[in-house]
């Protein structure tokens, strides 16, 4: 009985048990049950509901090009978000990780994008372009201010990309100053009486002691601009012409704006499929360049 | 020893919260229970409002509701109207909290919720609903929604504007219109007002022109759907679009940037003559401008002045009941009472300031606005063509949208324009 009930297993299912328990009844029946729709026709509503195999991956993939392209849409959106969003946060943590005196107040200014949600900055930034750019434009006729803010397919989407960036380097830079926090002092002392410049000591001491922090900021980044939708809904609404429509609104608009739940669910399954391999991916590359001190 | 009051205390604890969370799952269908159960004592109708235009106005409603009818409480939720609210509507029927009265659109809509709603067919109320406002909620004969009101869609026209501009009759055919157009320029002022932002003032409001001018549209729409029918040989639809080509043309600066809210106080304060509105815009001109002369225009595409001087007329929205509602009768009586009680028709018209869809209601024309009273006029005269969005297959809307959108930024021409909306249409009705 004692030994029984103080055994790996029983302590593992104590333990482990009632967050994994929340965690199927959260997570994975409404994964299970998402699947289950993607093969029917469901509208969301009716009780009828009809298997019809593969016939909506069939549909999503032969026969409509608006899904392909809101894909296209936010693989180039997350591209450019992430390599921009990280140079940034990285570079900002690198000049405030420096002996600065306003140096807590500019990480608190840079971190606030973050702490509004989504959907709020894209109302203010849509106000700040449609409303704000041409006023200054107006008045000063500086070709930047001047464009056609979130009208044409290339403004929309550097209008997107400006306002993601603005919101996630912030966040970004805490985990690198956390990661640049964590190189030993002396290791640097130790290149620096060696002779190393600073862009060495940058690309061969910090970069690899800081690779963890990389990894982390890669994944979150790659996996918030995949999924992003707030910031497209209120900002663009995916226009001009559906031109930044990301996936997620994609399915949205499917599921729940056109009735077709079932259609919907099968673009959220390969939705699902195209975000784990590239975070797979992409976790594997920068695990294995990681050091161990 | 001391390990396994450890783990017996854990597996306590765990069991402890279960029960509470099991507990608190248990209580509510008890209380919606003692709810059902009750004799006449304590009801709740829950309302589940579309127009936050009216939300003020509903709840003086609610209070003289209730205290007429004792015993009978009103729950009402105001929603955003279009997106969100089918949305939040699909959250509380899957969540098993659906509201007792909520809207619906009637077509596509009705498919998809027909199973769950009340036949209303028996109700006292049925006799005197006018036409136009039946068939979109009418299935297999059976009757299922109560329409909210009628509304009517054309071009709003700043009657001031129009006479400083020289402007002194109404124009009635495309080509009186760009004349009009043409002299509002001249006098420096801002002919249209544009809001190409959202694929809804498009792909609902202006495409509905060339569809309810079809000599049967809903033989032209199934013709579409059977593939008898096209939109690129039309010629109704390649006149609409030089109507299009008018809007584009004398629009303001912008126009895909700008949104429904920016646009109707852009015409509210006088930053352009024409706008593509309705009634339903008489609340906020009412605040924004209450002093403005305001008119409605239909909306032009050729130079036969009798087939366009037509306004578009529908209704706006329909209630509709749950049919598993525990509350069914009271509801029933609720709509009951909004269209044939005094106080009710007194709501309705001079507070919400809805057009009735009823024959009985008498309206003042006062009471509802200017708008509105031009719509009765339109009405009256048997001058109104119908809505016929809600017949378009799901999601065909979004896409002329976006297509129209792309014309008006020259990505695409005239006849391209017509073969995307055919493109879509195809596309959307087999899925």
């Amino acid at each position: 009985m004692r030994r029984w009930s103080t055994s790996q297993l029983m302590q593992q299912t104590v333990f482990v048990g009632p967050a994994l328990f929340a965690y199927a009844i959260v997570m994975v029946l409404p994964f299970l049950l998402g699947l289950y729709y993607s093969f029917t026709n469901w509208n969301g509503v009716s009780s009828q509901i009809d298997w019809l195999g593969l016939k909506n991956y069939v549909t999503i993939l032969t026969d409509d090009p608006d899904f392909g392209s809101s894909l296209w849409f936010t693989a180039r959106f997350t591209f450019t978000v992430v390599l921009i969003s990280n140079l940034l946060g990285f570079l900002i943590a690198y000049l405030l990780s420096k002996p600065m005196k306003s140096r807590n107040m500019l990480r608190t200014i840079f971190f606030m994008p973050n702490v509004l949600g989504g959907l709020l900055l894209g109302f203010i930034w849509r106000f700040i372009f449609t409303e704000g750019f041409a006023a200054i434009g107006e008045s000063t006729h500086i070709g930047f201010f001047e464009l056609p803010w979130l009208s044409t397919e290339a403004s929309a989407f550097w209008g997107i990309v400006l306002v993601s960036v603005w919101q996630g380097a912030g966040y970004l830079m805490v985990i690198y100053i956390a990661g640049l926090t964590n190189v030993p002092s002396d290791m640097l002392e130790a290149a620096a009486i060696d002779g190393a410049s600073g862009f060495q000591i940058l690309r061969n001491i910090v970069l690899p002691l800081i690779m963890p922090a990389v990894t982390i900021c890669l994944f979150l980044s790659i996996s918030w601009t995949f999924k992003s939708f707030d910031l497209n809904f209120s900002l663009t609404q995916g226009g001009p012409f559906k031109s930044t429509e990301s996936v997620a609104m994609n399915i949205y608009y499917e599921a729940f704006k056109n009735n077709r739940y079932g259609l919907g669910t099968a673009k959220a399954v390969i939705f699902f499929i195209v975000v784990t391999v590239i975070t797979m991916i992409q976790v594997s590359i920068t695990k294995k360049r990681e050091v161990e001190m | 020893m001391k390990k396994w009051i450890t783990v017996l205390s854990v597996v306590l604890l765990s069991c402890a919260l279960l029960a509470g969370c099991a507990g608190g799952g248990k209580e509510e269908p008890e209380n919606v229970a003692n709810g059902n159960e009750a004799p006449p004592g304590e009801v709740t109708i829950t309302i589940m409002n579309f127009k936050v235009e009216i939300a003020e106005q509903f709840n003086k409603l609610k209070e003289e509701y209730e205290q007429t009818h004792p015993g009978v409480k009103l729950q009402i939720d105001t929603l955003l109207g279009g997106d969100n609210y089918n949305t939040q509507l699909k959250a509380r029927f899957a969540s098993g909290n659906m509201p007792d009265i909520f809207n619906n659109e009637g077509y596509k809509q009705l498919d998809a919720w027909v199973e769950y709603l009340e036949d209303l067919s028996d109700q006292p109320w049925v006799k005197n609903e006018i036409e136009i406002a039946k068939e979109p909620m009418t299935r297999d004969g059976k009757v299922y929604g109560m329409p909210v009101g009628i509304e009517g869609l054309g071009f709003l026209y700043n009657k001031d504007m129009f006479e400083k501009a020289g402007i002194t009759e109404l124009p009635r055919t495309i080509s009186q219109l760009e004349d009009a157009v043409v002299k509002l320029e001249a006098a420096g002022i801002q002919p249209f007002v544009n809001s190409f932002d959202n694929w809804f003032g498009l792909g609902f409001h202006n495409v509905n022109n060339p569809f309810a001018k079809q000599s049967d549209p809903n033989a032209f729409i199934n013709g579409l759907n059977d593939g008898t029918a096209r939109i690129t040989d039309n010629a109704v639809f390649k006149d609409w679009v030089k109507l299009f080509d008018l809007n584009i043309k004398y629009g303001n600066k912008n126009s895909l940037t700008t949104d429904y809210n920016n646009a109707s106080t852009m015409f509210a304060t006088g930053q352009g003559a024409i706008y593509q509105s309705g009634n339903w815009l008489q609340p906020v001109l009412d605040k924004l401008a209450p002093d403005m002369k305001v008119g409605l225009l239909p909306m032009p595409i050729s130079e036969d002045a009798a087939m366009n001087d037509k306004l578009f007329v529908g209704p706006a929205n329909n209630w509709v009941i749950y049919n598993k509602s525990p509350v069914k009768k009271e509801a029933k009586e609720f709509l009951n009472w909004l269209v044939t009680s005094e106080a009710g028709q007194k709501y309705l018209t001079k507070e919400f300031k809805f057009i009735p869809a009823f024959s009985n209601i008498e309206v003042n024309p006062d009471d509802i606005g200017t708008l509105g009273a031009e719509v009765m006029k339109y009405i009256e005269q048997d001058k109104a063509l119908g809505w016929h969005w809600s017949k378009f297959p799901d999601g065909a809307a979004q896409e002329f949208g976006a297509s129209m959108q792309k014309y008006i930024a020259k990505k695409v021409t005239g006849d391209e324009l017509l073969s995307e909306f055919q493109a879509a249409w195809e596309k959307m009705n087999t899925r």
